[in-house]
């Protein structure tokens, strides 16, 4: 069997979908509204963690006054950035998906684009998850002091906990995301390559 | 007539756009409406088998044929004849569906394929159901390039009008196609 062969399955499967499934009235409401868009479904999840994030580093800031020490106000600093920065790429992730298409370019065109902003969007992930890192470590440093003021050097077995569950957590998550990705990395450099210059 | 016929058909924002403007602009609306419907139902299958092909759950199918509409209805106006109505609006069905991929992988996928086992269900055509699932097993594996080729040629295209929206040469689209064939002929023997 080849591909010549399998052209009648695709022509057949032509005849037997003409079944007016697309009423005047459907293409009518179709090209009016966006009733059954997936972007909404993403938006509210990535729009909820970076509210929260922004919410974490305004706490971080207003509690402030609490880090008596240069290196508490420092990694305070850092915890701040760090949980603008991932909700900028959130709200960035977000904006490029609701970006304008330009539907008129050619196929390939357009995969290049998609090739290009999938390569970046992988990029993003990295320095997500190296962000990810540095919050664990600066939340864990702020946290004693942040709830009640404790001196952290007494309280080991919270070190040891907080510690062990963060980095074996992110270890996992960090693995699980590369070992996902590699293969769909490769082949969008593959296609780019395949691509017109 | 014809008129009153599609105002019936249409909604109340379809009603209220056209209440906005003359009778002159009305009436060339309405049968803008009437070719986009027209060319629409032409190439009613090719956008389901699109989206069929570049989607995994009925879910996202919808989504992608709802999307197509949505970007050639915007797009018509835009339309400027230097090739055919039926070569633009392929190329657009491609392209949005390459967009939509973006959306869909960053949902997780929620129903198997579903649609094409109980239409053919109906159809009570085992040799068809069968082949079917050989021709989309082969094109899932294929790259977004030589898949968008193939999908092409599968339908009829010329190696020409493949050409033209894809946006490679002709020469091209002729070695590709035959490396392809080459690969899909050895895959499927290994698979029978």
């Amino acid at each position: 069997m080849e591909l010549d062969d399998l052209k009648n399955t695709w022509q057949n499967e032509t005849n037997a979908g003409s079944q007016n499934n697309l009423t005047t009235l459907i293409i009518d409401k179709m090209t009016k509204e966006k009733y059954y868009s997936k972007i909404k479904k993403i938006a509210y999840p990535e729009i909820i963690g970076s509210s929260i994030c922004v919410i974490a580093a305004g706490f971080v800031a207003l509690s402030f006054n609490r880090f008596d020490t240069i290196v508490l106000q420092s990694v305070a600093v850092v915890a701040i950035i760090v949980l603008l920065a991932i909700s900028v790429f959130s709200i960035l992730s977000l904006q490029r998906l609701n970006m304008k298409k330009d539907i008129n370019k050619t196929y390939a065109e357009t995969l290049k684009t998609f090739a290009t902003q999938k390569l970046a969007f992988y990029k993003l992930q990295k320095i997500n998850i190296i962000l990810c890192y540095l919050l664990m470590v600066t939340i864990i440093i702020l946290l004693p002091k942040l709830f009640g003021d404790k001196n952290i050097t007494q309280y080991k077995y919270f070190w040891l906990f907080a510690s062990g569950t963060g980095y074996s957590f992110l270890l996992f998550y960090s693995k699980f995301v590369s070992k996902f990705y590699k293969k769909t990395l490769q082949q969008t450099e593959d296609l780019l390559l395949e691509l017109p210059q | 007539m014809h008129k009153n016929i599609l105002l019936k058909n249409c909604d109340f924002f379809y009603i209220m756009e056209t209440n906005k403007i003359s009778d002159n602009q009305k009436l060339k609306l309405v049968d803008k409406k009437e070719r986009f419907i027209a060319a629409i139902k032409e190439n009613e299958c090719f956008i389901y088998k699109i989206a069929s092909v570049y989607t995994n759950n009925i879910e996202d199918k919808n989504d992608v044929v709802q999307e197509i509409l949505y970007q050639l209805w915007k797009s018509f106006d835009s339309f400027n004849q230097k090739s055919s109505l039926n070569t633009w609006m392929y190329r657009v069905a491609l392209n949005v569906a390459v967009y939509q991929l973006k959306v869909f992988k960053k949902t997780i996928p929620t129903l198997p394929l579903v649609d094409h086992a109980s239409h053919h269900a109906e159809t009570n055509n085992n040799d068809q159901e069968d082949n079917w699932k050989i021709l989309r097993q082969q094109i899932d594996a294929l790259n977004l390039l030589d898949k968008g080729i193939v999908l092409l040629y599968l339908e009829d295209k010329s190696y020409e009008e493949i050409a033209t929206i894809v946006g490679i040469t002709k020469t091209n689209v002729a070695t590709k196609l035959s490396r392809i064939k080459e690969k899909l002929k050895t895959q499927i023997h290994k698979n029978l």
